[in-house]
């Protein structure tokens, strides 16, 4: 075994690896994946609605994953770990609806009086599509 | 907190340790980058020590303490006698001009991952730079960080070396601008490449330093996971440090700078818990030197100390733990399934070419029909453990094997690559100097 031939291995390696890395980022990501949004540009509104600290409801018209048996990429998932993000530090509080103020993230905004009937919420603002504030009604 | 306070703090007390501890024949580059990874580590250690002991009034103090400190160690080092670098090979000018484009292809890479994820990755977003918001907004009540009733996705019993470093970045900027983790996240990359030069280069000369660069550079999925803003390139540069003083020439400063590196690791994920036993375990296998253990212990435990600190007063139980069962754990250990499921997992794993092109099949070649008839070395089984640790961890864990195997293992992989890389090609140095040698007589 020589150095010689020791280099010339991981020349050919580094090559092909430099490939497959412009191959994905520069040819195939941008034909199959688009540029992303900042994950606040969605919850600003919402955000200026909120105290900036303590816990709050939240509650959606999509499951999040709370026991291992649930699917913790599943999109319902992605909402809840998106506001949370981006309310830090807010708690929020998943299926809590009987929390002074609770936040609504939907994946269908249209069905927000849905949502608020059955849970027994009245909306005090919306702040997007699909993101609303609201309280219980027995606190009105 | 002011900039200029919080920058002689990252600089001296880098500096300072790197030159009270370090093997005093270390080139400069090493120097300087181990210098740079382990004063950012400090600065964020101490952090966390400072937030959790006095809460956020505590911080202003600390980085004047921590400049201090690195001061007096600088000048209690100055008369330390610096030896002789290793001959300086010569290393052809293609084998550099290789490594140049192999990095400036990464950053260009690292940019478009960063334009296209502007948040970072899925964990960056759902446990790091969350984090990172909570001990930056949240003052005096930053504990809601690891409030209970965040899902468990958020991972609040996760150690945060990162997220302190960005969270201190929030606050000395005062406002959470976006450039700040990512700035965080390239030079931790680029830390990775220098420190796996540099270190080869002082250990075996220039050629094999450069190869050794080579090798992560021009991974795949190096440039990816170094934009996603996580803490798995932290880790591997604290594994890396630790890994090339302990292979280097054994001192009892040098066996506490890599304690002290492997509990910077400790800090920044759990895994590095798991990577510092194991370091340990293999000091005392292989070496049989339970004095070089407990230096290296010694080196390690103020932020084990840290840890423990959070892990018990602070965080909430980790969810392997808090969502697995007896019941469970037995049945997964006795589950032939899971344990083939595991096997084949791996082994498609080694040969994933989207993520590691050829890299990860050559190396596993080479461990199976090489590096195995080779003397055992420190970093080798350290990492040999590391692998074999994995493996019931997997099996045991609560959640199911497919999801955390495909959401974890490219993350694992890359926290040890650059030190398999190491371990690596110091038996392949090794073995060029045995067949020079041999042809010479």
């Amino acid at each position: 075994m020589s150095i010689g031939r020791i280099t010339a291995a991981i020349a050919i390696l580094a090559a092909v690896g430099l490939g497959r890395g412009v191959y994905f980022h520069l040819i195939s990501e941008p034909r199959h994946d688009v540029l992303h949004e900042p994950i606040d540009s969605r919850y600003a509104a919402l955000r200026a609605l909120l105290p900036p600290a303590g816990e709050v409801g939240y509650v959606s018209d999509l499951p999040v994953a709370v026991r291992l048996d649930q699917d913790a990429g599943s999109l319902g998932t992605r909402l809840y770990l998106h506001a949370q993000y981006a309310l830090a530090p807010l708690v929020l509080r998943y299926d809590d609806a009987r929390a002074p103020l609770v936040i609504a993230n939907l994946a269908d905004p249209g069905k927000l009086p849905q949502i608020a009937r059955e849970r027994g919420l009245s909306v005090v603002a919306e702040a997007g599509p699909g993101l609303a504030v609201l309280r219980p009604k027995a606190l009105r | 907190m002011s900039v200029l306070l919080a920058a002689s703090a990252i600089v001296l007390s880098g500096a300072g340790l790197v030159a009270a501890l370090a093997p005093p024949s270390c080139g400069g580059a090493l120097r300087v980058a181990m210098a740079a990874a382990l004063g950012l580590g400090t600065w964020s250690a101490t952090y966390a020590a400072a937030l959790l002991l006095f809460g956020p009034q505590g911080l202003a103090a600390k980085d004047l303490l921590l400049a201090i400190a690195g001061a007096a160690l600088l000048i209690a080092s100055r008369r330390r006698d610096v030896g002789m670098p290793p001959e300086a090979d010569a290393v052809p000018h293609w084998l550099w001009a290789l490594l140049a484009l192999s990095c400036a292809v990464a950053t260009i890479l690292f940019v478009e991952h960063t334009l296209r994820f502007p948040d970072g990755g899925w964990d960056a977003w759902m446990v790091w730079n969350l984090r990172a918001r909570f001990l930056a907004r949240a003052g005096a009540g930053f504990r809601a960080a690891f409030s209970p009733d965040l899902l468990y996705l958020a991972h609040q019993d996760y150690p945060f070396l990162l997220p302190g470093l960005v969270a201190q970045g929030f606050l000395l900027r005062g406002a959470e601008a976006a450039w700040i983790p990512v700035s965080l996240a390239w030079l931790y990359g680029a830390l990775a490449v220098a420190l796996l030069v540099s270190s080869l280069g002082w250990l075996r000369g220039g050629s094999w330093g450069v190869l050794g660069g080579l090798s992560l550079a021009a991974m795949p999925c190096f440039p990816t996971f170094a934009s996603n803003q996580q803490s798995d390139v932290p880790l591997a540069v604290y594994l890396l440090i630790s890994m090339a003083l302990i292979a280097g020439p054994r001192s009892r400063p040098a066996l506490l700078l890599a304690g002290f590196s492997a509990g910077l690791g400790m800090w920044t994920k759990n895994e590095g818990a798991l990577f510092a036993a194991c370091l340990a375990a293999a000091l005392a296998w292989r070496d049989r030197d339970l004095r070089a253990v407990g230096w290296f212990a010694l080196g390690a435990l103020p932020l084990a100390t840290l840890l423990v600190g959070f892990k018990l007063g602070v965080a909430p139980p980790t969810d392997l733990a808090a969502l697995s069962t007896p019941q469970g754990v037995l049945a997964h250990a006795l589950s032939l399934r899971r344990w083939a499921e595991l096997l084949l997992l791996t082994l498609r794993r080694i040969v994933y070419f989207q993520d590691f092109g050829l890299w990860s099949m050559a190396e596993v070649l080479l461990l199976l029909f090489w590096v195995r008839k080779q003397p055992a070395t420190v970093p080798g089984t350290a990492l040999f453990l590391a692998c074999l640790a994995f493996g019931p961890i997997y099996v045991l864990q609560p959640h199911r094997l497919d999801w955390i195997y495909r959401t974890s293992a490219d993350r694992i992989f890359i926290q040890l690559w650059p030190s398999a890389v190491l371990a690596t090609l110091l038996h392949l140095a090794r073995a060029t100097d045995r067949a020079r040698t041999t042809a010479r007589t």
